[in-house]
């Protein structure tokens, strides 16, 4: 058995880092695997330099470094498995995620929007463009992959643009239309062409670019009959203006009836309420065109969101006044049936912001104007 | 006879395996000489596809290593992590259906020839 000096280990490994291996670990690996080599088959006094060359050589087919690029590959070829996994995970749990905040949205539970937009962010940001580059890789045409990419843009717009609806963010209405122009701009055509020319392909283009086409159009059809920023603010100003009546009204008006004043104390504590999550104030500055503020219709937020909070009982307390004010002024009580206050307190979550707004001010303007406040001002 | 290495290719990593599963734990060059011995010298496997197979199957976290010290140079002994262990069992079992596979299909093709 041949042995093998300091020296000599030394020389083998520089000559394996010379030819190219770069990875550390491959080099002890190779280096030990020589060495065995060597002391199992040279003879004592055998040359050591050439007994050498004639191993290493038999290790490779044109260089050393083939065996450092196949490891590399190896390793890569690893990613994709990890990739299809995290693809497959990040699939199912938005896709979990999703369906149990969508649950959670409909019967009103907290924690709904947190679920509801990692969902969203997980399955637009995670699975779709994994999966986009997993499909690539397995396709070497051109067309294929400008017609997967395409679609995966377009598919990230949708979800966005469903997640800014859902949450009242603003620029929903922009990637709607974004969705829209990708949608019938970009991957309908690059499909339709790719696909009419494959041979066999022609009938299935034509009926999936006309599913496509007519999926698009109803989309299309759907933003535009959302609420435009114009009924939005019809309904802003015809609620300030009610507001503004009232306030004239209040103005002309002395009475101290101890039950219209509490009742209209809890009104403004709830008008506040409302504002404060629509536009961060308690109140609609006098200038509020001046300061660009804008309330679009919405809920009302974690003030009303069960029979326990705040706003809630506020509007509950406000109910037993009104009833309490209705036995007093029999003749003129202030009618309440199908308005929100005629509602369950479990159910006043679910009112948009002007619903309630408008309902107390009506309110109000019913307590300003009863017949004896107004014989009281004669 | 001396087997082609495309026919090598797409088993070693199951022959690693069970190898493996079969004595603790082994470095590279006795894994070679393992092979050898116990094929009659029938199968030889390349450096150039042991040693990127045994770094692919260690960072898929099959294999787990530990380095010994032999004079100047070090030595890595590859031994199966408990997820390698069900692998190497699940390997095993499906190189065994493929080559039942292989013999049918191969069977066939020579009576209909």
């Amino acid at each position: 058995m041949y042995c093998i000096t300091d020296e000599q280990v030394d020389f083998i490994l520089d000559d394996i880092r010379r030819n190219g291996i770069e990875m550390e670990d491959l080099q002890l690996n190779l280096l030990d695997h020589i060495c065995c080599i060597i002391e199992q088959n040279l003879e004592d006094d055998g040359d050591f330099e050439d007994f050498y060359r004639k191993t290493v050589r038999q290790f490779y087919k044109k260089e050393l470094r083939e065996i450092e690029a196949e490891t590399i590959q190896l390793l890569t070829f690893k990613n994709y498995y990890a990739m299809r996994k995290t693809m497959i995970v990040s699939g199912t749990l938005s896709a979990g995620i999703f369906a149990l905040g969508s649950i959670f949205k409909v019967m009103h539970w907290p924690g709904a929007a947190v679920m509801l937009v990692l969902g969203v962010i997980f399955f637009s940001f995670l699975f779709l463009p994994l999966m986009l580059l997993m499909k690539i890789k397995e396709t070497s045409l051109v067309s294929d992959k400008l017609v997967m990419s395409s679609a995966t843009l377009t598919g990230i717009c949708f979800c966005l643009a469903c997640m800014f609806t859902v949450q009242h963010w603003p620029g929903a209405t922009n990637l709607w239309y974004a969705t829209v122009g990708l949608s019938f701009f970009v991957l309908i055509p690059i499909y339709f062409f790719t696909g009419i020319r494959r041979e066999g392909g022609k009938v299935n283009a034509i009926v999936t670019t006309t599913l496509l086409t007519g999926a698009t159009a109803c989309l299309f059809l759907m933003i535009n009959t959302r609420p435009s920023y114009r009924m939005q603010e019809v309904k802003m100003y015809s609620w300030l203006q009610s507001e503004q009546l009232l306030q004239r009204m209040q103005g002309a008006n002395t009475d101290t009836d101890k039950l219209a004043a509490d009742i209209n104390r809890i009104s403004m504590q709830i008008k506040s309420l409302v504002l404060q999550n629509a536009i961060g104030m308690s109140a609609m500055p006098d200038d509020f065109e001046r300061q660009g503020i804008f309330m679009e219709e919405g809920n009302t937020g974690p003030a009303f969101k069960d029979a326990q909070s705040g706003g809630t009982r506020l509007i509950a307390e406000l109910k037993e006044k009104i009833k309490q004010y209705n036995a007093q002024h029999s003749t003129a009580p202030i009618p309440v049936a199908h308005t929100a206050l005629d509602a369950p307190d479990n159910m006043v979550g679910r009112y948009s912001n002007y619903t309630i707004l408008n309902t107390i001010t009506q309110l109000q303007l019913y307590v300003v104007s009863a017949p004896h406040t107004l014989v009281a001002t004669k | 006879m001396i087997y082609s290495t495309e026919l090598i290719k797409g088993t070693l990593k199951t022959i690693v395996l069970k190898l493996l599963a079969d004595n603790k734990r082994m470095y590279g060059y006795e894994i070679t000489q393992r092979v050898k011995e116990l094929t009659f010298d029938k199968i030889q496997i390349s450096e150039g596809a042991l040693y990127p197979t045994l770094h692919a199957l260690e960072s898929e976290g099959l294999l787990v290593t530990e380095v010994e010290y032999i004079g100047k140079r070090v030595r890595k002994y590859y031994s199966l992590s408990p997820s390698g262990k069900s692998k190497s069992k699940e390997k095993l079992s499906e190189l065994a259906d493929f080559i039942e596979t292989m013999k049918l299909l191969l069977d066939l093709k020579v009576k209909t020839a």
